[in-house]
């Protein structure tokens, strides 16, 4: 009893602070979503119950295309990222010469800002003067310009394009750094049963390397999920909405309407849907246990 | 050592005693860009110089977020004594009641009576009071480009709106990426298309650009449904599909660079302009009347507050003051490009006479087919209006949403806000 006492006050700084950090600005958001506080009504701020869940679900005409473009944008960014981060993690696995060179060149998006991205990628992917359709149109792969942003069937596609560029550097680092753990014994053990490549991948390196694969899978949805930079400075959530996650709701919803406790709303749903899809996601995936 | 330590303490006494006190003021700005700020600092210069002791700190945060910058700082009491307020914002900010009404300060400044007709009555939009004093005026007018107009056989400019769409449509030549309209899609296009769809009206109220003089909301008149639809063609036939994405910089790029030699903007584009075409590359001219005759436009201005608990309002007020100045005025508003608030500005500066200004002096001088209007700027749903504006704009142009549809959300939107 003594040594757990001795162990929560060693922790009680720390727990002290995380509560201070996070706990408090939580509870103050989700606070704030119960509340009308506005630009407009900084004067007479009170409690209006479910009001602003209310007009976000059958006020707002968006919202359900809100809810699918943030489905869209998180399923497959995640997804490519993951496949592409993996492949390249297993190229990056195998010694070659400038290998140094070459990661810090692969890597190197991770270094930038997100919103920075997005405006870079804006201006390469311009229907108009953008470097991207200058090099398609001059490669004779297109004759017109393509309006890769203003066209909501591309818009969409375009940002996720950008997103998963981004976002395999962090798989791939992740990845690579488990798979340097895989130990060699096992390939060579099973290469003397005469195992081929993906027997390999599949009964070895991916089991393996799993428990890190879950927690990166996990951590990048909630950073895609939170993550509105790239389509802030790409398309700010248009053409007409069809870019538009709840994350860049969310920003609009304060940039137009300087309304913070509608924002909070917003907010209290992502964490909502986070934290519905964080536990279903652990529970099925903590089932199976990789074992030798 | 001793008469070190002395001399050391009476120096350090010395210094304490006769060493001026310096008082910072912390100023914030609203439209930071990298041709207008350098402007800022070199009058803040000149203030310093002319008042020792006084030194001003700058807030320059990114153009797209500063209002937001500024209204937190200002509701959180953060440390400010200077603040640029721009029109659209001004009702936000002045709501918070945190704003320094500042007729005290106008009254006794002999300037005011030079200033231009109207623009202090539209500063005081929020419950009549002047919660700041203008250092400059938007009004939009046509820019144009002689030199690519000509290329296609094009003598004068546009002067009404389906001449717009005529001239338009014949410089559209999508396969040689060029076109006509420099269309304006998203970040605040509100401005653009309330100018040609009210230029099919005759009878917009001068106080309400939503209503007209009979107290109807204009989107659910007849009038409407043309004017959307040729705000439609004008996108379709006139110009870039990807302009519906583009703001500011992408429709000034887009003429600069002769995409787009027709544009609707604000005579602070002139300084920009200036830096990067030859003379003579580009002209103003009033805005194309409508059919009906006559064009709504809107008198936008720029300004600085004072926070009710700054420490410092007098000297706040002295710097005010010395921007509005007709010395100082003149320079700015040249240097950066906004209209002077000073009407002996544009007396004394032959600049502001020149032929850059000549779509504004038209329209100045003939009230009849000028008529100025003012946006329910007042109106706490103002800013969600502006984003479900450009939102189902968008959609109509996508042709996702029929124009009578989209004018019938328009109006039950005003209606839900009990416009008067």
């Amino acid at each position: 009893m003594k040594r757990k006492k001795f162990i929560f006050f060693l922790l009680l700084p720390t727990l002290l602070l995380i509560s201070f950090i996070i706990l408090y600005p939580t509870i103050s958001g989700v606070m704030l979503s119960f509340k009308n506080y506005s630009l407009y009504n900084f004067q007479n701020i009170e409690w209006i119950g479910f009001e602003n869940f209310k007009v976000i679900f059958f006020s707002d005409p968006f919202y359900i295309n809100t809810i699918w473009n943030t489905l869209e944008w998180v399923l497959f960014s995640v997804f490519f990222q993951l496949i592409l981060g993996f492949i390249l993690a297993l190229l990056m696995k195998e010694p070659f010469k400038g290998r140094g060179i070459y990661a810090g060149l692969v890597f190197y998006p991770w270094a930038i800002s997100g919103f920075a991205i997005g405006l870079i990628w804006s201006w390469l992917l311009n229907g108009q003067f953008g470097v991207i359709n200058d090099i398609l149109i001059k490669i004779g792969i297109i004759e017109e310009n393509i309006s890769f942003l203003s066209d909501p069937s591309l818009a969409m596609f375009s940002v996720i394009l950008v997103n998963v560029w981004y976002g395999i550097p962090f798989f791939a680092i992740m990845i690579l750094a488990a798979l340097q753990s895989v130990p060699d014994s096992l390939y060579d053990a099973a290469e003397i049963d005469g195992a081929g490549y993906f027997t390999k991948l599949f009964n070895i390196t991916i089991p393996y390397i799993k428990p890190t694969l879950i927690n990166t899978i996990l951590l990048r949805t909630i950073w895609v999920m939170n993550f509105p930079d790239i389509i802030y400075g790409m398309t700010r959530g248009g053409p007409a909405g069809s870019t538009e996650i709840l994350a860049v709701k969310m920003i609009n919803t304060v940039f137009y309407e300087s309304d913070y406790s509608k924002a909070a709303a917003h907010g209290v749903v992502i964490i909502s849907i986070l934290f519905i899809y964080t536990i279903m996601y652990l529970k099925l995936t903590s089932k199976r246990e990789f074992s030798l | 050592m001793k008469k070190l330590l002395v001399l050391m303490c009476v120096l350090m006494v010395g210094l304490f005693v006769f060493s001026e006190e310096v008082i910072t003021l912390n100023l914030i700005e609203a439209f930071s860009s990298p041709y207008r700020t350098p402007t800022l600092n070199n009058i803040i210069q000149m203030f310093e110089t002319l008042n020792p002791g006084v030194k001003i700190n700058v807030i320059s945060p990114p153009y797209e977020t500063a209002y937001q910058k500024i209204n937190l700082m200002v509701s959180t009491e953060q440390p400010l004594d200077i603040v640029e307020i721009g029109d659209w914002d001004l009702s936000a900010l002045a709501a918070m009641g945190k704003l320094e009404d500042l007729t005290p300060y106008i009254d006794s400044w002999p300037e005011k009576d030079d200033m231009v007709e109207g623009v202090l009555e539209a500063a005081s939009i929020y419950q009549g009071i002047p919660y700041l004093l203008p250092h400059g005026i938007f009004v939009k007018a046509l820019f144009y480009r002689p030199d690519i107009l000509a290329r296609y056989g094009i003598e004068s400019y546009p002067k009404t709106m389906p001449e717009l769409y005529e001239i338009s449509k014949k410089l559209t030549e999508s396969g040689k990426n060029q076109y006509g309209f420099a269309f304006r899609g998203k970040g605040y296009p509100t401005a653009f298309i309330d100018i040609v769809l009210t230029s099919f009206f005759d009878d917009i109220d001068p106080n309400n650009m939503y209503l007209t003089k009979s107290g109807e909301i204009i989107f659910e008149n007849p009038r409407a449904v043309e004017a959307l639809n040729f705000y439609v063609s004008l996108y379709k036939d006139t110009a870039p599909k990807d302009s519906i994405n583009w703001g500011w910089d992408e429709q000034v790029n887009s003429f600069v660079s002769g995409i787009t030699p027709l544009l609707f903007q604000d005579p602070d584009t002139t300084g920009m302009l200036n830096e990067m075409l030859q003379p003579g590359q580009y002209k103003t001219a009033p805005l194309p009347l409508g059919t009906s005759g006559k064009v709504y436009p809107t008198f936008g201005f720029v300004g600085w507050g004072i926070p009710t608990y700054s420490e410092h309002k007098d000297l706040a007020w002295k710097f005010i003051k010395f921007v509005a100045s007709a010395e100082i005025n003149g320079y700015w508003s040249k240097s950066y490009g906004a209209l002077p608030v000073l009407q002996s500005v544009y007396t004394y500066d032959p600049y502001f006479s020149s032929d850059l200004f000549e779509g504004w002096t038209k329209m100045f001088d003939d009230p009849e087919h000028y008529q100025f209007t003012e946006y329910p700027l007042d109106n706490e749903n103002w800013g969600k209006w502006n984003e479900f504006q450009e939102k189902t704009m968008q959609q109509v142009l996508l042709g996702k949403l029929s124009v009578e549809n989209c004018l019938k959300q328009w109006t039950d939107f005003w209606k839900d806000t009990g416009i008067k």
